[in-house]
């Protein structure tokens, strides 16, 4: 088992150094930061004194050296905008989306499980139709255009909720919603199929004929031994909400770190995407790190494999 | 057994990371009046007004960006300002100001304004300001439209001296567009750091919170110098999408925003809508510094007459604009009136053969932005598509923002590029940046008109000035430089318990706003 678990620690170190990598070449063809800080009418001298105090006028080998070094200590250099610590602005805006992204979890488990043990256990009824349908409409909907319906709705038309910003509980209501759309119809689909499987076993048909209840019968073995997969999703689906954040928080104005990297990246303030990055892929690798551990716990021929 | 225990474990550490998230987020836990949506707007809570855009900081003298600037602006105070319909210059911290010789100017300061801290305004502060400047190490990204400025000597308490090493009589522009006063003490005593976010000024306006890319709020300074404002509180909500800020406008969150798309205004009530004519110009240039049939006048004449701009202006951006026949908008003090390339496809068509070509054979390129100026990529296209009409052929290249400005300024566009410049209210900032050769924005160039543009900018008599300028005016649109398009209009959604008047300059003053 130790074995195993230095081999994945292993492996959350090489993605997080890899998509570090990718992240620092690829922004850099996006072009020259110092674009679109001078003023238009910077002299050449200027541009080209910025492109020297902040070292990008060096080999792209050597500016890549440099940026490593610095992330290994996690120092990811300062917003060249606003010479703040670009990993601390990250940092600071990471409770906002967790805010988010939890919060969108939370709802899509509390929605989804009971929608999709329903589904499973009602097969091929009207009502299992119904929901089948709905969360095959739900994969389907831009969350972007699904947000903005749902600001024009309940913010401009029945004025219930606050159409952006931060605060209060209010604020997060459509944001929520918006970004656990998507979540509730995977979990809804994987649920029902997962039952199914189980609901299908000799022992539960056993179970069954032995006259047992139907909600104990649910809840105590037909729930319980599915849920391992659910929860597996549901975990790696935590990184979906935090990658899925972005968007929505740009329709909603949500100060958390997915719009501070977009806004970033527009600007091409190179520090805070690295850091912003570093942190995103941190958070993916550690979550399936922490599930393929509990995996590897659960099933120990994973771990020969 | 043990799958009970996994499952417990993962549980568990889902909900410690949930406990973890839920406390001490960036966002504020309090819901303020302004934010209660079901509230409609009243003129007695707070004036919210939506950005698309934050501050990158609240330093004065630091970041060029339009939106820092319009922020801090209700913070701190300039020496000089624009009249807001005229951009006449008119006195702000700066009582009366006069040039002594061509490298000398004297600044007589207002006496009497207090800074938010209580300390107060005077000759040092400008002194501060301007060094702030110039001074390398700070990093201001305003440096080098002040690299003229040799040294700011204070005469007394209310008296400064700027002294230039080069004649310089754009100095007065400088300051009425760049500069805006800090406080001296106050920044040697709480460091850059600080000072950065939790501005001190002598403006209408004292800092009250700024929450990064969420808001920023601000309360009337009781001792303003020009009395206390009429409004109490204001705070600058950030709202990157134009939908959201549009809804935020219509449930009553936010009472002014600027900025509305040209194809959106009818979504709006028509009392609910401001526009301005600003001086902000978009263009279409022509490059003669690429090898290709734009270094031919007749060819870049033949452009101006095949594209229609009156079409364009009225079908694509709905008459929002006005149009603009030369480099200069009409609000620019140096404007002087020039020739109209009137519609003529067919005169187009004979330019081009009288330059040894025919259309057929023409294959130009246009690179546009997409989303940085009204309507700009079907402008493009558009364009595109009325050169067709006559047999040119276009290829369309449409850019990210970043990447559209880094093509022009590393001259890797092709023939053609729309582009816009303001909001400029004098000859010089233009022309200077557009058509000399280390200037990359217009990507024309002629030898003998850097001459004229470099002899014209020395000049200390108005009149002179004037006349040099007028000149260049006529031979650039003479020599089809670029085919010039309009002046934009601003287009500011206000709601009517707001009494809010557009200014030229695309500035937000909150000192000139009241409720009606």
């Amino acid at each position: 088992m130790l074995d195993f678990i230095i081999k994945r620690l292993i492996q959350v170190v090489i993605v997080v150094f890899l998509a570090l990598t990718a992240v620092f070449f690829l922004i850099r063809l996006s072009g020259d930061p110092t674009t679109l800080f001078l003023p238009p009418d910077a002299p050449r001298e200027q541009i080209e004194e910025y492109r020297e105090l902040l070292g990008f006028n060096r080999p792209l080998y050597v500016q890549y050296t440099d940026f490593m070094k610095g992330a290994i200590q996690g120092d990811f250099g300062e917003s060249l905008r606003s010479g703040d610590d670009a990993l601390g602005l990250v940092l600071e805006r990471m409770p906002a989306t967790f805010q988010l992204a939890f919060s969108a979890l939370l709802l899509s488990i509390i929605i989804a499980i009971p929608l999709g043990v329903l589904s499973a256990y009602k097969r091929n009824t009207l009502f299992d139709k119904a929901s089948v349908g709905i969360t095959v409409i739900g994969q389907a909907i831009p969350s972007f255009w699904f947000g903005l319906i749902l600001i024009f709705i309940f913010a401009a038309q029945l004025k219930l909720f606050p159409s952006s910003g931060g605060g209060s509980v209010n604020h997060m209501v459509l944001p929520v919603i918006t970004l656990a759309l998507y979540s509730v119809s995977r979990f809804v689909r994987f649920t029902r199929s997962a039952m199914l499987d189980v609901l299908n076993k000799d022992y539960i048909r056993t179970t069954k004929a032995a006259g047992t209840p139907t909600s104990t019968l649910i809840m105590k073995y037909a729930l319980k031994n599915s849920l391992i997969p659910i929860l597996t999703l549901i975990a790696l689906d935590l990184g979906v909400l935090l990658g899925g954040a972005v968007i929505t928080e740009a329709v909603f104005s949500w100060p958390g770190v997915g719009r501070l990297l977009h806004q970033s990246l527009m600007n091409r303030d190179f520090p805070i995407v690295l850091a912003g990055v570093f942190i995103i892929a941190i958070i993916y690798a550690v979550i399936n790190f922490i599930t393929d551990i509990l995996y590897a716990y659960v099933n120990p021929q994973i771990r020969v494999k | 057994m043990r799958k009970n225990k996994v499952l417990i474990t993962f549980l568990l550490i889902i909900t410690m990371l949930l406990a973890a998230c839920t406390e001490g987020t960036n966002v504020d836990g309090n819901s303020s009046s302004s934010s209660d949506s079901s509230s409609d707007a009243t003129s007695q809570g707070p004036l919210v007004i939506g950005f698309e855009a934050d501050a990158t900081t609240l330093l004065a003298n630091h970041d060029v960006n339009y939106t820092t600037d319009t922020l801090i602006r209700n913070i701190y105070d300039p020496l000089i300002d624009r009249d807001s319909q005229t951009a006449e210059f008119a006195p702000v911290l700066a009582e009366e100001w006069k040039n002594i010789d061509e490298k000398t100017w004297y600044l007589k300061l207002k006496e009497g304004v207090k800074f938010h801290n209580g300390a107060d305004f005077n000759a040092n502060a400008v002194k501060f300001s301007i060094d702030y400047i110039l001074d390398e190490s700070n990093g201001s990204f305003y440096r080098s439209r002040w690299a003229n400025v040799e040294e700011v000597v204070v005469l007394s308490d209310y008296e400064v001296e700027i002294h230039t090493s080069v004649p310089f009589p754009s100095l007065i522009q400088r300051i009425a567009e760049d500069l805006l006063i800090m406080e001296p003490g106050y920044v040697e005593e709480v460091g850059i750091e600080k000072a950065s976010s939790e501005p001190v000024g002598t403006g209408a306006y004292t800092f009250v919170e700024w929450s990064r890319d969420n808001h920023l709020k601000l309360k009337a300074f009781e001792d303003y110098w020009q009395g206390k404002p009429g409004i109490e509180e204001v705070e600058f909500r950030i709202i990157p999408e134009f939908s959201a800020r549009m809804s935020a406008f219509m449930s009553g969150e936010i009472y002014l925003f600027k900025n509305i798309p040209v194809d959106s205004v009818k979504q709006f009530e028509s009392n609910e809508v401001k526009q301005i004519s600003s001086s902000r110009i978009n263009y279409l240039a022509l490059s003669n510094l690429v090898d290709g049939p734009l270094k031919d006048v007749k060819v870049r004449q033949a452009i101006n007459h095949a594209i229609n701009g009156n079409e364009l202006l009225e079908t694509v951006l709905s008459g929002y604009g006005s149009r603009i026949t030369g480099p200069l908008s009409q609000l620019n003090s140096d404007y002087a009136e020039t020739k109209e390339y009137d519609y003529a496809p067919d005169l187009a068509v004979k330019l081009i053969e009288e330059a040894g070509y025919s259309p057929e054979e023409l294959t130009l390129t246009l690179d546009t932005p997409s989303g940085r100026y009204p309507m700009d990529s079907h402008i493009a296209q558009a364009i595109a598509s009325q050169l067709q009409s006559i047999g040119i052929n276009v290829e369309v290249r449409v850019n990210e923002w970043g990447q559209h400005l880094e093509k022009i300024q590393k001259r890797e566009t092709g023939d053609m590029f729309i582009l816009g410049w303001g909001p400029a209210f004098d000859a010089q900032s233009t022309i200077e940046n557009l058509f000399t050769l280390d200037a990359p924005y217009s990507s024309f160039y002629q030898e003998n008109i850097e001459k004229k543009i470099k002899e014209t900018n020395q000049l200390f008599d108005q009149e002179a000035r004037y006349a040099g300028y007028a000149k260049l005016q006529q031979q650039l649109v003479e020599q089809a430089a670029w085919v010039p398009l309009w002046q934009q209009a601003d287009l500011y959604a206000v709601k009517s318990s707001l009494n809010f008047s557009p200014r030229v300059d695309e500035k937000m003053n909150v000192f000139e706003m009241s409720w009606n």
